[in-house]
């Protein structure tokens, strides 16, 4: 390997571990999937891919080597996953011997489809790819059906 | 050494005592949950209701609980994931269909403090029962200008569920007995007018109670 491929591999690392990294903050209600996962490459995390049921939220908070500073999020497509920001009290480590609120983003799964969660930061931004799913409702469907044909008539 | 005070010492050392007290709140976030809207002295009312899915075509009264270190509860309002699973109207969780939707517990800018995930089940089973939670397990004897208060409870299964206003009543032998509103959007008095026997029945869905009231002289 040439010098310069050398440096430019050191100076890409250096760029990939620099940047924030996500992680998922709440966890999904039983039978439904809220679920954040790392996409890694060489060059370490290339993108978060998040797996969300409709109607369910997911906090997600950011760091860069402390809460990241100045945190912003977009969605491509509201209408299948909203974000808003995330209003956290709790205090994190910061810098190793601050601490800051934690800087978060919570994530509404809208309407099954795909689409992509832009998170920005002053250190730089991640990509969240989302797909969410529908709920499983014709399971629920049938068992409730079920159920009611069964109902008991207490008094 | 790392001294005691540390943040991180601290986590280690509180996290776990916290958890195992119970004060964790019902948010997601440990930062804010949902209570039910109940009297001091109404008993038979409990404020962990919302624990309990909300039956399909019931209203909940939700109470915002919120804990932030360091500030009184700045003004929160509610909205919903899916409103057409729960939807929110005038601060009420109203159940439309069977499903799961997150409630946000937001900020007036947007920002959310907290978020639940608000449950709603179909009604399967309906049961009534006195004030003080006694189930009514058989026909009811009244003399004339005695009364007494019933209220249903939903359940799916096994499991109770939470929310009221959609109960209708109806009573065969309003001669006999007067069904009538206590303030409660589900509770009824039932006074005895007129010796006679009266059949009561207070239904959800196609979830059914029927009670037998006897009024003897």
């Amino acid at each position: 390997m040439t010098g310069r491929g050398l440096a430019l591999g050191v100076a890409l690392l250096a760029a990939a571990g620099c940047l924030p990294s996500l992680r998922a903050e709440s966890t999904a209600p039983a039978g439904r999937i809220a679920r954040l996962d790392a996409e890694t490459g060489f060059w370490g995390i290339q993108h978060y891919r998040l797996e969300l049921s409709q109607g369910v939220a997911l906090a997600v908070s950011c760091d860069q080597l402390g809460p990241c500073e100045r945190l912003t999020a977009r969605s491509d497509d509201p209408a299948i996953a909203e974000v808003r920001p995330a209003a956290l009290t709790a205090l994190r480590p910061a810098g190793g011997t601050n601490q800051q609120p934690a800087a978060a983003v919570v994530i509404v799964g809208k309407a099954p489809g795909k689409t992509a969660i832009r998170v920005d930061s002053k250190d730089g931004g991640r990509q969240i790819w989302v797909t969410v799913v529908p709920p499983p409702g014709a399971v629920a469907a049938t068992t409730a059906k079920r159920r009611s044909s069964s109902a008991v008539l207490a008094h | 050494m790392r001294s005691l005070d540390s943040p991180v010492v601290l986590a280690v050392l509180v996290a776990p005592v916290a958890a195992l007290s119970g004060c964790g709140m019902g948010g997601a976030l440990h930062q804010a949950t949902l209570l039910g809207q109940c009297a001091a002295v109404d008993a038979a009312c409990s404020r962990s209701h919302p624990q309990a899915p909300l039956a399909v075509g019931t209203r909940f009264y939700p109470e915002i609980a919120a804990e932030l270190a360091g500030t009184t509860t700045p003004s929160l309002y509610l909205d919903s994931a899916l409103p057409e699973v729960i939807a929110v109207d005038r601060g009420a969780l109203v159940a439309r269909r069977a499903g799961t939707s997150t409630v946000l517990i937001s900020t007036d800018d947007g920002a959310v403090v907290d978020f639940i995930q608000v449950w709603a089940a179909p009604a399967t089973k309906l049961a009534l029962a006195r004030r003080d939670g006694e189930r009514i397990a058989g026909p009811i004897a009244l003399a004339v200008g005695e009364d007494v208060t019933l209220e249903p409870a939903l359940w799916n299964g096994a499991q109770r569920l939470a929310g009221d206003g959609g109960v209708t009543w109806t009573n065969e032998a309003p001669d006999a007995l007067a069904v009538l509103r206590d303030g409660s959007a589900d509770r009824r008095r039932l006074r005895a007018r007129a010796p006679g026997r009266a059949t009561v029945t207070a239904a959800l869905g196609e979830a059914t109670a029927s009670v037998e009231i006897e009024v003897v002289p």
